[in-house]
Formats: C-alpha cells, structure tokens, sequence
C-alpha cells in the first residue's frame, strides 16, 4: 500500500507563493486545511488557473483529472509534490 | 411615443486625464497625450511610433474575481462607468436595473494585448496548453460589457454595439432611440479600446497613420493642417448616463446636457474610403430625426484624426450641410484617436464646452489646409454662447455617426 506523500518545505513554499501572487491571498490563510472553495474563496475558474500557474512556476506536468479531487490547500501541496517527483523520474515513496 | 433624452452623468479615461474635469482642463491648456515608442520599431513594417497612452490608474477596488477577466479596455469601462454614475446619483447594484436599464458597451475587437499573447502561446505549444482560464473573457467581443455588467453587478439588458471608431456614439444614439421610444429609461452608454501596436499598425497599412512625426510626438496629430499625415491611436473609455425625464425626476437629478437627437447610418460602397455625401446625410439625417435646423447649431465636433483624405470629406461636408461660418475643431490633436471611446469622450467634451462657454481649437493647427471646404477652423479657444452642437464620428466599414446635443434647457 502506498504511503501518503509529505510534500516538501520548498514544494509549500512555492505553492504558497503563487497562491498569494495569483489570488491575491494573504499568508496567513494559507494553512493545510484550509478549503479552496469556503475558506480561500477560490472558484472553478480559479481552479484550472491554478494548475497552469503551477504547472508553468514548477516546471512540471499536472494531470487536468484530478482537479476533481482537490479539497484543501494540502490536497494542492501533494499533487504538487507527486508531479515535481514524476517530472523528476522518481517513483513514489511507498511503491 | 417620443420621450426626451437627458445626459445625467459623464465618466472619461483619457491620454489627458482619468477623469472628466482632468481631461476638459487639459483640453484648454492644450497639452498633449501623444508620446513617442520608439520600442515599436522593432515590428516589422510598423512605421508609425506614436501613441497616447492613459497613465495610471487603479481598480484595485475592484474585487479580484471581477478584475481578473479585465484587460485594459474593460478596467478603463469600468472606471469611467462608476464615475458616470456617481454624476447621475446611482449606484452600482440591482437597483441599477430599476427603472428598466440598459447597458450598452463596446469596443473595436477584444483586447489586441491578451491576443496577441494568447495566440503567441498557442503557436509557440502547438495548442491550448498552459492557456489561463480567463484569457477569452479578455478577447470576447462583448468583454467590456460583460465585464463592466459584473463589475457593477448589474442584472440588467446588457448590449454590446461594436462598429470601432463610432462605437460609442452608436451606443448614445441606439439609448437616445430605445429613451425615446419609451423600451427604456435609462441607458448607460459609451465604449473603450486600449493602446497596442497592432491597433496602430491597422492604420499604418492604409497609410492613415502619423509617421513622419515619430521624433516630435506632440506635433501629431495635425487635423485640418497642411502638414497633418496621418492620425495616432490612443485608448481610454468614455460613459454616458441617458435617461428619461421621469427617471432623472424621480430622483431629483438635474441633467447635464440633452441628447436631441443622433443618426447612424452605413454608406456601403467602401471599408476604408471616407465620403462626403454619407457624412452630409448622416448629419443632415441627425437634425432631421431631431427637428433641427442647421442655423440651431453653432459648433461641430468634428471626427477629424488627422488624415488626408478624412478631414478633407468631413470638412466638404459640414460645409455643405451648415456653411462657412459653422465653427469647427476636433480634440483629436491633443488626445489622439481613442477609437471605441472617442465618440463618448468626444461627446463629454463637447457637453463640457456648452457649459464652460469656450470652445476647444483644433491642437497642431498651424496652417489650414487650403484645398478644404471653406468653414471656421480654430487653433485658438473661443467663447461660445451656442445652445446646440453636433458631434460627428466615422468608422472603418463606411460607419458614420452624428449627435445632437443641446444644452439641458432646451426644448
């Protein structure tokens, strides 16, 4: 069974800076749990940017499906923490 | 059924001032918005290096999901909307739409800027890849009505009459038609373009663009001079509020000026080629729809950009329809050519100038062209005591536009 990826310090923090650059969002709302939708006020429209911005920023590749399953900013970190690792030819930790 | 049409409020972003007051002072100081961009030099076959820019301005009270949909044209709509409004005594909102509203908002195209960079990427991926989601809200061709609607968070009829240079005075006379014949109370009417290369080169290839005057910006445009060789395209948005006497009455709002009346119409024989009979029939067409006789006009605002052949047909045909004693200027030589907005902000002006009593002179009018039709060109401010002017705009596609507005007084 795979185990859950811890995303990396840099991988939060460049995350978070294009939260803050591209949604005009304050740090301090920019925790883990917060939800995209209620607590960060992000729409569906900000949700597609959201993937370019990440992908073009990280230099990686993120697949469209799975904006879907994305709830909470930590939902944001993982995946893009498991392209960064993808884009990087290592396999998942756990596999 | 014919109702009068009042103009109750007035909002400009401008090359000489993001705000009505700003701009009318500049215009009788005869200051210059056009600047030299040298940088254009680098587009291939782009000889014109002129342009009037709008300096700063700031939305940032615009909340972010309103904003990030806006380019240039929408955010400068929108800022010259809430300034027209805050005249009238309005409010943005879903009260805006009661009496029954209409918004009526356009541009030449979408934005060029948010094109060009979108089609840039394309090409350069091969596809859609890497595309934000809110780049075609930039480049629709109803994007600064629409835009403008959620930035006001208007629930109403929302128009967007695009025919790019008299798109904004198609606007005032499609709201001074629908006051009139009672569909709606008020209209909020007007139109905007941004600044970008593009837009001057669309000229430059007709050869109707300044280019022989790329090292003294400020001496270009020249209409109606000898030396003028072309217009300078500039940005900005101009707004107007038309409403009914009963909407203005009920909230106790005194008007500005009245929109007596305006025509549009179509010569369909050329895209480009500017024709002096089409101008005479649509400004004899305006005094006729407002039961005006020339001699009630005292001024014209005159479309003139600064072109050979333009001003040469405009100034044949005021002279045919009004005379040689008709005064006429055109502001294009401090503002430059705003495109969509110039027809509104020309309109404002021209509002402005009744109630100042001073009519603006043609700026770089050193020598009247002696080949044009004999009428009253000035390159000096002049009093005026005229109670009725005529606007005119004409547009690519042979689109040629007059307003008739009159002080608020008359009848």
């Amino acid at each position: 069974m795979p185990q859950p990826i811890e995303p990396s310090q840099q991988i939060i923090e460049q995350v978070n800076r294009l939260m803050q650059e591209g949604f005009e969002l304050p740090a301090e709302k920019l925790v883990p749990t917060a939800t995209l939708v209620k607590d960060l006020g992000l729409d569906s429209l900000d949700a597609v940017d959201m993937l370019v911005h990440i992908e073009e920023k990280l230099g990686i590749k993120v697949a469209g499906d799975q904006l879907m399953n994305m709830r909470t900013l930590q939902d944001v970190y993982i995946l893009a923490q498991e392209a960064t690792l993808q884009s990087s030819g290592k396999s998942n930790a756990g596999e | 059924m014919s109702r009068p049409c009042f103009i109750t409020g007035m909002g400009a972003i401008s090359s000489l001032g993001n705000d009505v007051d700003t701009l009318f002072a500049c215009l009788l100081d005869g200051k210059s918005g056009v600047r030299a961009y040298p940088e254009w030099s680098q587009h291939r076959g782009l000889r014109c290096h002129l342009g009037a820019p709008v300096s700063d301005y700031d939305v940032s009270a615009l909340p972010r999901t309103v904003r990030r949909s806006m380019s240039r044209m929408s955010e400068m709509a929108t800022l010259a909307t809430l300034q027209a409004l805050a005249q009238a005594g309005l409010q943005p909102g879903a009260d805006l739409n009661r009496p029954r509203t209409l918004l009526a908002l356009g541009s030449t195209t979408g934005s060029p800027a948010t094109l060009e960079t979108y089609f840039k990427k394309l090409f350069e991926r091969g596809g859609p890849e890497g595309q934000l989601s809110t780049s075609f809200f930039k480049v629709m061709n109803h994007s600064v009505a629409a835009n403008v609607a959620a930035g006001l968070a208007f629930n109403g009829a929302v128009i967007s009459p695009s025919s790019a240079c008299s798109t904004s005075s198609q606007a005032m006379i499609l709201g001074w038609e629908l006051i009139s014949a009672g569909v709606y109370d008020r209209v909020i009417a007007g139109g905007a373009d941004e600044l970008h290369y593009t837009s001057a080169a669309i000229f430059d290839i007709v050869h109707a663009a300044s280019t022989g005057f790329n090292n003294r910006p400020n001496e270009s445009p020249r209409p109606f001079d000898a030396q003028r060789d072309g217009l300078v395209v500039s940005e900005g948005a101009g707004v107007v509020v038309l409403e009914s006497e009963e909407s203005m009455s009920a909230r106790g709002v005194r008007p500005l000026a009245r929109l007596v009346s305006g025509d549009y119409s179509c010569d369909g024989t050329h895209m480009s080629q500017s024709n002096a009979a089409a101008m005479a029939q649509v400004m004899r067409a305006a005094l006729r729809r407002g039961g005006v006789a020339p001699s009630d006009v005292g001024y014209v605002n005159a479309h003139a950009t600064g072109t050979l052949q333009g001003d040469s047909e405009e100034a044949a045909a005021i002279a045919e329809v009004f005379g040689a004693d008709i005064p006429v200027s055109s502001i294009k030589g401090h503002l430059g050519h705003s495109l969509a907005a110039c027809g509104a902000l020309e309109a404002i002006v021209s509002i402005r100038m009744m109630a100042e009593g001073v009519l603006i002179p043609t700026r770089n009018l050193k020598t009247v062209d002696p080949s044009l039709a004999k009428v009253q060109f000035f390159s000096v401010a002049r009093k005026t005591e005229t109670q009725m002017v005529l606007s005119n705009n004409f547009a690519f596609g042979g689109m040629s536009t007059s307003l008739l507005l009159a002080r608020p007084n008359v009848a």
